[in-house]
């Protein structure tokens, strides 16, 4: 082949790369899901994934796929296989649809009791 | 003794350039996507930390611009050890190179953290960290590669082998060498802490210490390699076309 | 960064209706969920059709990341003095970074990361077009830098506002980054373009040589079909093609004019009265043949990721732990 212009290119030395190449499934290992923690005392939050073969080495790639711009103090990594998730048929299960004001703090009209003991309008 | 320490910082800063402007080759040409971007970040963490050096040797006495420093002087000039001149080679030499390497930068770098001379006690507080981060991938690197099955044990034996002579060249005795005790222990001192460090690692990767070597020397007195040279010329190409100018 | 404008139609595609037996009320649901701007998300249904797509797309954006991570790596080992140094290798980088991040989107629908980038080896799945130009000079990096990541920039902003979650996150990531680069790109330019003759000659020549494919860059000319309009009601396509220029010229052009360079273009004017630039029509033909493989650097792109592939191959197999191979592998968000 002609020269690079990339002098790295140059000295990988290209010229017997005709051959196909195929990679094999596993190759790239497996997925673990990182979660990131801005600063001590926050909560950590899923920032995406890392391909490693093991726990170790899903910290270490981790760290600086995502902790190499934004401010962080600490990750979690846990295999994407261990992440157990609700699916989109159970959205029902979350929905709030009976009256149930008393969970909420505006269920409940203290002021309007003072007022009424107070006398006034 | 201001030029003993210049000695000491211009080796330092030769051995981050050299070595950082090496493993920023691998930069989207490594064995998998996260490690490549790894890799790459520890390779600016050294051109960072070479950077610092450089700009404190501006500060000294009779100090210059630190990219005309660093992009354009003669070969004979540049203090760097062998190790960090060497081509990337197979990715099994610059993985052990850096582990070697890092160890040795993690070594000289606490021991600073104790100098007499402040601003090297200062950078050495800034780094810190990030050595500990190389340290933690090169040496998980180096074990689990040194007990990935037969093939992998091989290839990484192999780079121990060839490495390890030059990586022995990082602590020539240099002319900074001896007059400097309170600002840092000297290089017979730091090579016994290094292999200290090294050893126990070496041990797990089930991989061998080569038996007499011949250090790789030189360096410390400005005798170099020809990739060193080729290497110069590749960087400062573009800066070399008009110095005076603003890139 | 990415472009191309979903320009790589396959040659033999059957209508959508005749290839999509989803369910009606499901469908329905899904594209009411859309309308809503609500996001789709890996474990929910979706047609086939639309997992198809997103996956190609998502795939060559990908491709297109590590791809783009070369023509600026060519400079690498060359950029002059430590800021730019430093500036090019961590953005160079950052490329690789965003293609693990897109890979990674793209595989929890289902295909896996090597299935991906044997595709792309094999020249299946293409990568944006402009990548297949060489870096012939340091101006290069900067013209690069600055205009291919504006562009990209206009393009992942506007599918950032996507329907699928996962590539959307991705995406957010990837822009906050780019502004990054956008920026640094535009120092280096100026640094240029006000420096010395030489360098601005440097620079005029190779704003000369890159203008062609920065055109070519959102594809084609948009032409209506069903096709595009199903994809743009799904939220997959979020802008046409020659919306997107538009509004790259609209930006980035003055920003060129300003510094006193020129552009190889003679009809290149914005029109007062529509408000859109009118510009010559880029040879598309010539636009073709570099997607078919024919451009200056296509061998040399996928050899060199082949040659990372293959040399790669045994770090990746010493460390494989077959045992693990059984569980579910592909990330879930």
């Amino acid at each position: 082949m002609t020269d690079s212009l990339d002098p790295r290119v140059n000295r990988l030395r290209l010229d017997n790369i005709d051959a196909p190449f195929t990679i094999e499934e596993g190759e790239n290992w497996q997925a673990y899901e990182v979660f990131h923690q801005e600063k001590r005392g926050a909560h950590h939050e899923h920032v995406g994934c890392v391909h490693a073969p093991d726990p170790q080495m899903a910290l270490i790639f981790a760290k600086e796929q995502f902790g190499r711009r934004k401010k962080c103090v600490n990750l979690w990594v846990v295999r994407s296989a261990d992440i157990l998730a609700f699916g989109l048929e159970d959205e029902d299960m979350f929905a709030n649809n009976m009256e149930k004001t008393y969970r909420d703090a505006s269920g409940f009209k203290v002021m309007e009791k003072i007022n009424k003991f107070k006398g006034k309008p | 003794m201001e030029n003993l320490i210049k000695e000491l910082v211009t080796k330092m800063a030769d051995d981050a350039l050299i070595l950082g402007h090496r493993n920023s080759e691998w930069t989207g040409l490594g064995p998998v996507m996260e490690e490549d971007i790894a890799f790459s970040s520890m390779a600016q963490d050294k051109i960072g930390h070479a950077w610092a050096l450089y700009r404190m040797l501006q500060d000294m006495e009779g100090g210059q611009d630190p990219d005309q420093f660093a992009f354009l002087r003669p070969a004979s000039e540049y203090k760097c050890c062998h190790l960090t001149e060497m081509p990337i080679g197979t990715y099994e030499f610059s993985l052990m190179r850096h582990f070697l390497f890092d160890h040795a930068e993690t070594v000289r770098y606490s021991s600073l953290l104790e100098s007499s001379f402040l601003p090297l006690r200062q950078l050495a507080q800034k780094v810190k960290g990030e050595l500990k981060y190389h340290t933690l991938h090169a040496d998980a690197w180096i074990i689990q590669l040194g007990k990935g099955g037969a093939e992998s044990h091989e290839k990484m034996q192999a780079a121990l082998d060839s490495c390890f002579p030059l990586a022995a060249g990082i602590f020539e005795p240099g002319p900074d060498d001896g007059g400097l005790s309170d600002v840092y222990p000297g290089e017979k001192v730091l090579q016994e802490r290094w292999m200290e460090n090294i050893y126990p690692v070496l041990t797990k990767a089930a991989l061998n210490l080569p038996g007499e070597v011949t250090p790789a020397y030189g360096g410390r007195y400005g005798q170099h390699t020809p990739y060193l040279h080729a290497l110069l010329e590749e960087m400062g190409e573009v800066f070399r076309q008009d110095p005076a100018a603003a890139w | 960064m990415y472009g191309g404008g979903y320009i790589f139609e396959e040659p033999k595609r059957q209508p959508l209706s005749a290839q999509t037996p989803d369910d009606p009320e499901k469908l329905a649901a899904f594209e009411k969920r859309i309308a809503n701007g609500e996001k789709i998300e890996p474990g929910d249904w979706m047609p086939a059709e639309y997992r198809r797509q997103l996956i190609r797309l998502i795939e060559q954006h990908a491709h297109s990341e590590i791809i783009g991570a070369l023509p600026e790596g060519t400079w690498i080992t060359r950029a002059p003095g430590f800021k730019r140094k430093l500036a090019l290798i961590a953005k160079v980088q950052d490329e690789i970074g965003h293609g693990q991040l897109l890979y990674n989107a793209a595989e929890t629908l289902g295909k896996s990361r090597e299935a991906m980038i044997n595709d792309l080896l094999s020249g299946k799945s293409k990568y944006s077009n402009v990548f297949n130009y060489p870096a012939e000079t340091w101006a290069d990096v900067t013209v690069i830098g600055f205009l291919i990541d504006a562009a990209a920039i206009v393009n992942q902003v506007a599918n950032a506002k996507g329907s699928y979650g996962p590539y959307c996150r991705a995406l957010e990531r990837i822009c906050y980054e780019e502004s990054f680069h956008l920026k640094q790109g535009h120092d280096a330019f100026i640094e240029l373009a006000t420096g010395t003759p030489a360098q601005k000659a440097m620079l005029q020549d190779a704003l000369n040589r890159w203008w062609q494919p920065i055109m070519h860059f959102f594809g084609p000319p948009d032409k209506a079909s069903n096709h595009s309009e199903k994809l743009m009601q799904w939220k997959v396509k979020m802008a046409s093609n020659d919306d997107m220029r538009n509004q790259f010229l609209d930006t980035y052009v003055p920003k060129i004019w300003e510094l006193g360079l020129t552009l190889p273009d003679p009809l290149l004017k914005k029109n007062p009265e529509t408000g859109k630039w009118e510009y010559s029509d880029p040879d598309w033909d010539l636009f073709f043949e570099v997607i078919k493989g024919n451009g200056p650097c296509n061998k040399e792109r996928l050899d060199v990721r082949k040659w990372a592939e293959e040399n790669g191959r045994w770090i990746r197999k010493a460390l494989m732990r077959p045992e693990e191979m059984k569980r579910q592998t592909a990330p879930v968000a």
